[in-house]
């Protein structure tokens, strides 16, 4: 018995040194990361026009994909919140043409625009959702 | 087997059988039930009038219960959510906030290890060829259109026992406080198709063309030549309670 629980005590000590280690050490990784200079906002972007909504997200394209700022900027996208929304091009027409995230998302470079639509479109629900939670006087909801 | 003599047989449901079974009871259960494969089309007579599974007959136009037999082939995967059809629906039959007529779902399936897919499913009034909403209908307030097949709604005549709303599979109906009375999609019949309008207000406001709608007895309508293009797979939604709809979905 004695034995018995010696050896479960060590264990779960062990257990939660691991854990402890393993908490850290994922902390460590995580910290290290985002610097919003070198990748650009945290936030994600949220387009709304002409479709609501579209998602995207800096991280992936900058830290995890190894892009640069000027991959995109001022080519594809100028860095001013809004500017492509603004214009009356910023269709999926243009993206076929290579245009905005077409300048990348081709099929070669990156999955084609024409191909996983809600990998980036969210919809209106994934837009509330980042809004906290739906509308109350969105058309939406139950039928209660 | 004939058709004939299945018809006869007890359904014994799908909830106890193995799955490999189960998977031969769908495929066939797919025939005679509104889900087909390959461009061949089953859902648009009563069982009693299918041939095409077993003789291999093409479909024929002049079998469809309806003329215009109106449907409506929703390409889900081009579905991003924008909602537009909605926004459009309720601005063109006065919709109220808290219920709905058509509305998007989603869903979030994984596609492959860690990996998940996020999909937007359209949905509406099936206008069911055997509507369960006509069948249960205390006042016949609700029936199908005996021209288009379109399943209406005499306001008048509901007494707003809700019976319709309980027996449709499709979650398709809502009580309007302002009507005193269950209101439904009825493909935009007095608001446009009666105007001279081809389009409903979904289909029409849709801006990724996920929404087709027609004449499924024409052949030389989008819808029929969807449903019957031989490299498509289209389905229907809950095929199993036989109510034969006239809502197809297929991924572009």
């Amino acid at each position: 018995m004695n034995i018995d629980h010696k050896g479960v005590a060590k264990f779960l000590s062990m257990l939660a040194f691991a854990s402890l280690l393993l908490v850290l050490g994922g902390q460590a990784i995580g910290e290290e990361e985002y610097d919003e200079d070198t990748y650009g906002p945290k936030a994600p972007i949220i387009f709304t026009a002409p479709v609501k909504a579209v998602i995207f997200t800096h991280k992936i394209h900058t830290m995890d994909a190894g892009l640069s700022c000027d991959s995109c900027h001022d080519t594809f996208f100028e860095m001013e919140i809004g500017a492509a929304e603004k214009k009356d091009d910023f269709t999926m027409q243009s993206l076929y043409d290579g245009k905005y995230c077409g300048g990348c998302h081709d099929g070669q470079t990156a999955f084609a625009s024409n191909t996983r639509c809600t990998v980036c479109h969210i919809g209106v629900k994934g837009f509330d959702r980042l809004q906290g939670g739906p509308k109350t006087d969105a058309h939406g909801g139950g039928h209660h | 087997m004939r058709i004939s003599d299945l018809e006869k047989l007890k359904n014994e449901g799908v909830e106890n059988l193995p799955s490999e079974e189960r998977r031969r009871f769908l495929k066939f259960g797919l025939s005679v039930t509104g889900v087909f494969l390959s461009g061949s089309v089953l859902s648009l007579a009563a069982a009693r009038n299918v041939h095409g599974a077993v003789e291999v007959l093409p479909p024929q136009a002049q079998k469809f219960p309806y003329s215009p037999h109106y449907s409506m082939v929703i390409r889900q995967n081009r579905c991003v959510d924008c909602e537009r059809c909605k926004e459009a629906c309720a601005k063109t039959n006065h919709v109220p906030s808290y219920g709905y007529r058509t509305t998007i779902l989603e869903m979030e399936r994984e596609s492959g290890p860690g990996q998940t897919e996020r999909i937007f499913m359209p949905v509406l009034c099936n206008h069911c060829n055997r509507p369960p909403c006509v069948r249960v209908c205390p006042t016949k307030a609700t029936f199908k259109d005996k021209k288009t097949g379109i399943v209406v709604m005499d306001y008048k005549k509901c007494i707003g026992c809700k019976t319709c709303m309980a027996a449709c599979p499709y979650n398709a109906r809502y009580f309007k406080e302002e009507n005193r009375a269950v209101d439904k999609c009825n493909f935009c019949f007095d608001t446009r198709l009666s105007k001279g309008e081809t389009q409903t207000a979904c289909a029409a406001a849709c801006p990724a063309d996920v929404r087709v709608f027609g004449d499924l007895s024409d052949t030389n309508s989008r819808v029929y030549k969807l449903i019957h293009a031989p490299e498509k797979v289209a389905w229907v939604l809950r095929p199993e309670t036989g109510a034969l709809p006239n809502i197809y979905y297929m991924n572009d």
